[in-house]
């Protein structure tokens, strides 16, 4: 029996608050973090709702404290935030064991390419353009936060579209379980950009409202900016430095599904199989599952091919679900494990979290989710769904810290 | 249960003539950069109208991929597992520059679609119907080793039996001047077989794709195995030296048992000497040097281990790149030793199973043997 995977500290940062008491009171409180742009400098403003991060880049540069504030894109100080949130609470120094720095992104650095990109080409180069050359690839902002926090072991970033730090987990939890790092810190980041907020925009999947996942008359997604990461380590590990354990990690999967650059199926199936296959990783039947935080995003094609799977892996009894997309937007690279943080959450407070603005049952399936905070509920094991772009779906099974039987 | 991990077969396209073979006969030179990829006739692999419309990396990357499962037996991944340390950067710049240009007023989705940093592991899943695992690693100079590291383990430690993972890169201009200008790159033209002699900074900026069919048991050519890949930010807490030795000492190796090291050096003289306390603790090896073939870049290291396993699977290197010549030729123990920019460091150790080569031929001197 391999030694179980455990949490022991967690860090966010969001529309909802700067840390995870400010998200943790914003969803109990039902206060959505979705609203007009304020900060991106986008024409956009005034049309397209976002869920914005209410700190300009000086106050976010402030908050995060790097030791210079030359070269950090929005990305990485969001990201450099929520890392060392999540390292304070679990008592850890990168530096001091083989502890793996694992991130994800999907826009990367390009927030402060976009405002000078022209002037990188000009024959003189101002300073404060060109302290940002070189800062727009997905690497950057994991190389400058390993580099401020000391990490020096595997430090790596994956991108697969919205599942990529859904992804950073399950590589986490794998190192652990074959013993190739001591401690795993995995998350994401994704500043919001006017690449992405116009990508999305020609895709026509942008709501001009604020977003109604699951909803029958849901008119797409609202783009949120956010990062998360999670401390990951052996139970055994865990205990030996009598470290607290906020929850197991019990379950992941990842699979593809070879369909479509970027609909999903619409029969759901590569969301059924990713949350088939983590249930039976986690050795779960369908009804032991407590409470889903659903991938949700709120576009057409998603909720219905998402709200089909549920359906088929989970019959007539599918769990108490919400999206939490409706709160946070959707913050794409950083999307899971900002919702494996509010998983913890659910479990740790005994809590499922609303589904903002339902009304209607969607035509596909006839599902209610979680509409008002629920307290009170007892929730052992959550299952988290991320999927994304290219058919990449990850789906992460979380449980409560008892004691193995 | 640890299983050992094969390499069943591998495929690269670059600036070297290496496509659908497995030794590198007769190198080019080039006398500016960066290098371009040498791209072959993809129409087996990629549909001629598709390919038209797809930027190089994914054709590079989907032609390496697909020639390598050809080569394996026609195998079926269980698992794609890609490194790309700027992904797509084609398609983010044709929607992205006029997007900036033209008040956001932004040309048809397409580009955007496509430039999603995993569309090179999404065509390759498309095109062989798998709908098994898919990764994407972007992490400059660890890009493919992490992509490596992944269905190492898959293999490995997880039961998986066959795992495709490579890496695949190509600069745009933009980019290109963008790395430039952050002084990654040599401001002036070097003939790339001359590059490693020099001692100023920056490196020929180079691109390529090259990917490896893993595997639990051999392929159809002679048995080379992925023993084991470690990466590391700065090199570890240690000197990339003490990193080495930790690495080989998990294995019951010492330094003298590695008889092929393919080194990183890149032609950045300062960057470079990284390399020279590892290089002298290994004077039993022959050392090989990559990057002056296939130019710099992010995935450079996929090139390198191709080599390593083209060396140790045929026997054969081209003297060109050839640093150091060893005290042995048969080949059993090959050491990768790169980094990127001395943050990302990468140690990949193969070995090859079996008999001694029986056409091992000995090994040319090295063009470069003055170097130390």
């Amino acid at each position: 029996m391999s030694d179980r995977v455990v949490i022991t500290g967690m860090g966010v940062i969001s529309a909802l608050g700067v840390n995870v008491e400010e998200n943790l009171r914003a969803l109990l409180e039902e206060r959505s973090g979705i609203g007009d742009i304020t900060i991106l400098p986008t024409r956009h403003r005034g049309v397209i709702p976002v869920a914005e991060v209410a700190l300009d880049d000086d106050a976010l540069g402030a908050l995060a404290a790097p030791r210079s504030q030359r070269s950090w894109t929005r990305t990485a100080l969001l990201g450099l935030c929520a890392a060392k949130e999540a390292l304070a609470q679990a008592g850890i120094d990168p530096a001091a064991a083989r502890t793996a720095f694992i991130s994800a992104t999907t826009a990367g650095g390009i927030d402060k390419t976009e405002p000078v990109y022209d002037q990188f080409y000009l024959p003189e180069i101002p300073d404060e353009v060109a302290q940002y050359l070189g800062t727009h690839d997905p690497g950057d902002h994991a190389q400058r936060i390993a580099a401020e926090l000391g990490f020096n072991d595997l430090v790596t970033t994956i991108s697969t579209a919205c599942s990529s730090s859904a992804n950073a987990l399950k590589l986490g939890d794998r190192l652990l379980r074959h013993g190739l790092t001591d401690v795993a810190v995995v998350g994401g980041t994704d500043a919001l950009c006017k690449f992405t907020v116009n990508g999305f925009n020609s895709l026509m999947i942008l709501d001009r409202e604020p977003c109604r996942p699951f909803d029958r008359d849901r008119a797409g997604l609202n783009l949120g900016e956010a990062a998360a990461y999670l401390v990951l380590e052996t139970e055994a590990h865990a205990r030996a430095r009598g470290a607290a354990v906020l929850a197991v990690v019990s379950g992941h999967a990842n699979t593809n599904e070879a369909f479509h650059a970027t609909a999903s199926s619409p029969d759901g199936t590569g969301a059924y199989e990713a949350m088939r296959q983590a249930l039976a990783m986690a050795q779960l039947a369908p009804e032991d599952i407590s409470y889903i935080n659903v991938h949700g995003t709120g576009t057409l094609n998603n909720d219905a091919s998402e709200g089909i799977a549920l359906t088929r892996l989970f019959g007539s009894a599918v769990p108490p679900f919400s999206s939490t997309k409706s709160f946070t937007g959707h913050t794409l690279g950083a999307a899971g494990a900002v919702e494996a943080v509010y998983s913890v959450l659910a479990i740790r407070n005994e809590v499922h979290f609303a589904n903002l603005r339902w009304r209607t049952p969607l035509a596909e399936a006839a599902l209610v989710p979680v509409v008002r905070t629920q307290r009170g509920a007892r929730v052992r094991h959550v299952l988290s769904s991320s999927f994304g772009f290219g058919g990449n779906n990850t789906s992460l099974v979380l449980s409560a810290p008892v004691q193995q039987g | 249960m640890k299983r050992p991990v094969y390499i069943r077969e591998a495929s690269a396209i670059g600036p070297q003539p290496v496509f659908d073979t497995d030794r590198l006969e007769r190198v080019e030179a080039y006398t500016g950069h960066p290098l371009r990829s040498i791209v072959p006739a993809l129409r087996r692999y990629v549909d001629p109208v598709r390919g038209r419309r797809m930027e190089k990396v994914a054709r590079i990357g989907l032609g390496a991929a697909l020639n390598a499962l050809d080569r394996a037996g026609g195998a079926l991944p269980e698992a794609i597992i890609v490194g790309t340390g700027l992904g797509c950067m084609e398609s983010t710049e044709r929607f992205f520059v006029p997007l900036l240009h033209n008040n956001e007023d932004v040309p048809n989705p397409t580009a955007f679609i496509q430039s999603t940093h995993n569309n090179v592991a999404g065509q390759i899943a498309l095109a062989t119907n798998c709908t098994g695992y898919n990764f994407t690693y972007l992490h400059r100079g660890i890009s493919f080793t992490s992509a490596l590291l992944d269905g190492w383990m898959q293999v490995g430690l997880e039961g998986r039996g066959t795992v495709l993972v490579g890496g695949a890169e190509s600069i745009t201009p933009d980019y290109y001047t963008v790395q430039r200008r952050s002084g990654i790159w040599k401001q002036h033209d070097v003939p790339n077989l001359e590059v490693l002699k020099a001692t100023d900074g920056g490196a020929l900026c180079g691109e390529g794709a090259a990917f490896f069919v893993l595997g639990d048991g051999p392929g159809p050519g002679p048995a080379v195995r992925v023993v084991d890949v470690d990466i590391s930010f700065r090199g570890g807490p240690g000197s990339l030296r003490d990193r080495v030795h930790a690495f080989l000492d998990r294995h019951g190796l010492s330094a003298d048992a590695i008889d092929l090291l393919m080194i990183g050096r890149n032609g950045d003289g300062p960057q470079d000497t990284a390399y020279a306390p590892v290089e002298t603790d290994l004077p039993l090896a022959t050392h090989a040097a990559f990057k002056h073939l296939c130019g710099e870049f992010h995935t450079a290291n996929a090139f390198g281990l191709w080599l390593l396993w083209s060396g140790l699977r045929t026997g054969h290197l081209p003297g060109e790149a050839v640093l150091h010549r060893g005290a042995r030729s048969n080949m059993r123990w090959g050491l990768l030793v790169d980094h990127f920019q001395r943050k990302d460091h990468s140690l990949v150790l193969l070995e090859r199973c079996g008999p001694e080569h029986p056409d091992a031929q000995a090994l040319p001197s090295g063009c470069a043997d003055q170097l130390r």
